[in-house]
């Protein structure tokens, strides 16, 4: 019964799909070899091929290894996709939105991003709507002496199985004081004259420093969101000594996180990062490096992965991603959580990583006109 | 403007858009010559020229020992990578101003680049290779008279100390010029965040001057690469110099040469490493795939575990890093130093090097004005490489050129015979305090003047007769010595130009006898000899095996940017 009813639902994916496609190419003219073959598409449905349709799309590069992954480019291609991806940095995604030449879609870090294209596309006249078929929350990679030194002057605790808790507030409070590692207590482990601080990649480029800057700004202002101007600049003012303190910043994602790996704890005793960098890391070697640990901060936020689909044939991209089983479990293999969570957490523990399951203590980040004008200030702060 | 052209002559030119912009006081001519000369001999190393499945590289010259990967990655991937190498900073000034005409540029560190949003525009993907920090290898004899034997005082050691070291004349060091090269340039911010004893954000105003000052006093052995710094180090180990500041793959290498003397004893200067990550950087969006599959290559356990035991770089893959731990000391944390993305600390402090700090050079130029000079715009290019030192280009690579506050320069002209030098001092710059912060760099009424009379003196240098380089480079030699007896505290060299076969005075056997007759003190003074036109190679190659120093090669480049490349090995 089961697989009778999966088979309609197969056909009639098909069938919309076959529609879609033959609609799709008739109207742009993409393929005009192929342009006026209803039969040929009919044939399709009955002979179980579908018709593909190619679709081009700037990516970020979080989800690069995914597209690039042969699974994944089954599925899409049974479902009727061929994708031409290419990776580009997500904030320099809005400038290809130009009427006429935009591509078909946009899988970007973060809501930052996702935002900046949507309202490009507004102006240019082009429809547009956006999907979040993964997310990953925003961690602190780091190395138990320096989880230790933390909990000893009461920043941090275990919650147990290796997964750590720090005290966002007061870390921030400890940085902005400019308290160096040796005058901690008990900080024997790392007893350096560089001060605490958190290391990120460059806000002016990168997503996720842009979220350690949500997190930073939500600490100074009264552990309240920022929602107006004023308190905008005056929280960034406050925190642009956390990203000009850190000197030279890698600007692309994995500069950050490639540092804390292979450079290690004399260069990055703690790195802002994405859950699912570290995660697919383990995953790749069967856990975590000696030493290496993962904290949550509290609270930290969510960095949603958003698809946005900037012509009609992509949008049944985007619902796919977001919805089909196969495709939502491969994206737990690079790391990502998705709506089913127990999926998520199993596939850590197979990668012999404890991750936290059930976050509770989470905040949302600005409205995309406050981050814009809070990394305004850093940016000019920076520049000084 | 020779666009073409232009193109097809590559990075070797990165000034020529500096030269380009100031065609109004030179002449449009000048321009065309210098150009069309320096591009028209090897028109084979264009890449434009190239097959389109080629996969060209500029890479910094520290990178000359990854030679081999050229024939590894065809034979794994199909590409056809190519490389050619270049200083540090020239290579940094190439990629800045779109001039690289590589699809990729590969330095051991590229923060200097990535900093500036102009760089950063040019790079379209970036991959860190592989890591090698920044470490002082000391003699072992002298490792143990400083304590430095002690892994528990060893590992204490920090820039300052290091510093205070040379000042007190316990360690003098050979290292690359900090006005051109990483290594040089980030223990210069070693010294400086050390005795400032903060690491973050710092300025111009947090350099202790005397600090710097002290650690010059051990600079000993002055190059621009470290092929030839390795030579240097090997002949004058335990006797001009005691200790080599450089990356750890090529002191390790070193060690295991055998060539040494003794070994040298390495040390991470605590809480001042500074790491190369060698970040491999796609500059042509056209070649992405190949890019792509370079990257996966030298990423790869294949790769990394040939680069790990042949060049002594620790790999970025982790795993071949466990594999190969054995390779590299393993001895304390590692802390390292931020790289500050201060320019006016960068600036300043490289401004400061050779204007305030270092050594003053003390050289004499041998120009060769013989008659065949007259040929090819080779007159012209002379006069307009020396009119270029005492003018004021002020790009990256310019202000290396440029005559530096206190330098003393001869000019010695010869033809069928060497004629008197005519000497330039240039004044030392305002006297400064002692104290924090860097001084102005600006030129002085007093520097301007010399300058201008430099730039004279080359327009009204006339071309005629014979060749006798010998003779000249011999009289050279002589005065240079001479004047090192008198004052010591300079850095002395000659630099010859010339462009045909030796015709008069003394042939190159008769020079060497009256080389070795001249006091033992002349063998620090190297000679760079600059060959162009007909000028004998393999004579000028011998003649600088016996005196120590270096042939440069005109033929191929501009004489301008060879000038460049030269007064980074003064």
């Amino acid at each position: 019964m089961k697989s009778v009813n999966k088979t309609i639902v197969t056909l009639l994916l098909l069938a919309v799909f076959g529609v879609a496609a033959y609609f799709s190419m008739y109207q742009t003219g993409r393929q005009p070899e192929q342009t006026g073959s209803a039969l040929g598409g009919l044939a399709g449905k009955l002979t179980g091929a579908v018709q593909v349709q190619e679709l081009d799309g700037f990516i970020t590069v979080e989800v690069e290894q995914y597209f690039q992954d042969a699974r994944v480019q089954k599925v899409l291609l049974d479902n009727g996709f061929k994708l031409n991806v290419k990776r580009i940095g997500s904030r320099d995604m809005a400038a290809r939105v130009v009427a006429g030449q935009t591509p078909d879609f946009f899988y970007t870090s973060g809501v930052v991003a996702a935002n900046q294209i949507t309202d490009a596309a507004k102006r240019a006249n082009i429809t547009s709507a956006v999907y979040s078929p993964i997310y990953t929350p925003l961690v602190i990679a780091s190395w138990t002496p320096i989880a230790q030194i933390l909990s000893a002057n009461a920043m941090a605790k275990e919650v147990g199985g290796g997964v750590w808790h720090v005290d966002l507030a007061k870390l921030t409070q400890t940085m902005l004081d400019k308290k160096r590692w040796k005058d901690l207590k008990s900080s024997q482990a790392y007893d350096v004259s560089k001060t605490v601080l958190v290391s990120t990649t460059d806000v002016r480029k990168s997503n996720s420093a842009a979220m350690y800057l949500a997190l930073t700004s939500y600490a100074v202002n009264g552990a309240e969101i920022v929602t107006d101007k004023d308190s905008a600049q005056k929280a960034a003012l406050k925190v642009a000594g956390l990203f000009k303190r850190q000197g030279y910043q890698e600007n692309y994602v994995n500069g950050n996180f490639d540092d804390y790996i292979s450079i290690g704890i004399g260069k990055t005793p703690m790195a802002f990062i994405y859950e699912s960098q570290m995660v697919s890391y383990a995953a790749a070697k069967k856990g975590m490096g000696p030493g290496m640990v993962l904290m949550y901060p509290q609270p930290t936020l969510f960095n949603k992965v958003q698809f946005v689909a900037t012509s009609e044939r992509s949008k049944k991209l985007g619902e796919l991603l977001a919805n089909h089983a196969e495709l939502q479990h491969l994206a737990v293999e690079f790391g990502f959580r998705i709506a089913e969570s127990a999926y998520f957490v199993q596939s850590a523990k197979a990668a012999n990583l404890t991750v936290e399951e059930h976050m509770t203590q989470v905040i949302d980040p600005p409205s995309f006109e406050i981050m814009a004008e809070m990394i305004d200030v850093i940016a000019r702060e920076m520049g000084q | 403007m020779n666009t073409p052209t232009a193109a097809r002559c590559g990075y070797r030119f990165p000034s020529q858009r500096g030269i380009a912009g100031r065609t109004n006081r030179l002449g449009a001519i000048v321009l065309a010559v210098i150009l069309g000369t320096g591009c028209s001999e090897k028109p084979a190393e264009a890449p434009a020229k190239a097959p389109a499945a080629t996969f060209t590289v500029l890479a910094t010259s520290d990178l000359k020992d990854t030679l081999p990967l050229e024939e590894m990655v065809l034979k794994a991937t199909g590409v056809a990578l190519q490389f050619k190498f270049g200083g540090t900073m020239e290579s940094t000034e190439a990629v800045q101003t779109g001039q690289a005409n590589a699809d990729a540029a590969w330095f051991a560190n590229a923060k200097y680049l990535l900093s500036d949003p102009q760089g950063q525009a040019r790079v379209k993907l970036q991959e860190k290779i592989m890591l090698s920090p920044v470490v002082v290898g000391v003699s072992e004899s002298q490792a143990k008279v400083l304590g430095w034997d002690k892994p528990e005082v060893a590992s204490k050691v920090t820039w300052n100390v290091i510093a205070k070291a040379a000042q007190a004349g316990q360690l003098k060091y050979a290292l690359s010029n900090p006005a051109t090269s990483n290594q040089g340039f980030m223990s210069l911010m070693g010294v400086v965040a050390s005795a400032a004893q903060k690491s973050e954000a710092l300025t111009a105003s947090d350099v202790d001057r005397a600090a710097i000052s002290g650690f010059i006093k051990g600079y000993k052995l002055v190059g621009d690469n470290s092929t030839y710094l390795s030579e240097k180090f090997i002949e004058q180990q335990n006797t001009r110099v005691n200790a080599f500041i450089n990356y750890e793959s090529w002191l390790l290498s070193l060690n295991q040469s055998g060539k040494l003397k003794e070994k040298l004893t390495l040390i991470y200067p605590h809480e001042g490493v500074a790491t190369a990550d060698y970040p491999l950087m796609l500059l042509n969006e056209a070649k992405r795939e190949a890019y792509q599959k370079v990257v996966a290559y030298l990423k790869g356990d294949a790769a990394q575990t040939w680069l790990a035991k042949t060049t002594l770089r620790r790999p970025i893959n982790m795993e071949v890093a466990k594999a190969q731990t054995g390779l590299f000391p393993q001895g304390s944390m590692l802390v390292e130093l931020p790289f500050s993305t201060d320019r006016a600390l960068a600036d300043g402090l490289i401004g400061a090097y050779l204007n305030e700090f270092r050594t003053p050079i003390a050289s004499t130029f041998v120009l060769d004005v013989s008659g065949s000079m007259n040929q090819n715009g080779r007159r012209q290019q002379l006069v307009e490489s020396l009119q270029y030192i005492a003018g004021d280009d002020a790009s990256l690579t310019g202000r290396i050129a440029r005559l530096t506050s206190r330098e003393k320069v001869w000019m010695l002209p010869f033809s069928d015979q060497a004629y008197p030098a005519v000497h330039f001092q240039l004044p030392a710059p305002p006297r400064q305090s002692t104290g924090k912060g860097l001084a102005d760099q600006s030129d002085s009424l007093a520097k301007q003047k010399v300058l201008t009379e430099v730039r004279e003196f080359a327009d009204g240098l006339r071309m005629t007769g014979g060749t006798a380089l010998y003779d000249a480079v011999l009289q050279a030699l002589t005065n240079m010595n001479a004047e090192r007896q008198k004052y010591p505290d300079y850095q002395y060299s000659v630099v010859a130009f010339t462009d045909g076969e030796v015709n008069k005075g003394r042939n190159l056997a008769a020079f060497k006898e009256a080389y070795a007759a001249l006091p033992e003190d002349v063998r620090a003074i190297p000679v760079f000899m600059v060959l162009f036109g007909e000028a004998n190679e393999s004579e000028l190659k011998q003649l600088v095996g016996v005196t120590g120093g270096r042939v440069f090669d005109a033929r191929k480049a501009s004489l301008y940017s060879v000038f460049k490349d030269i007064r980074a090995f003064q």
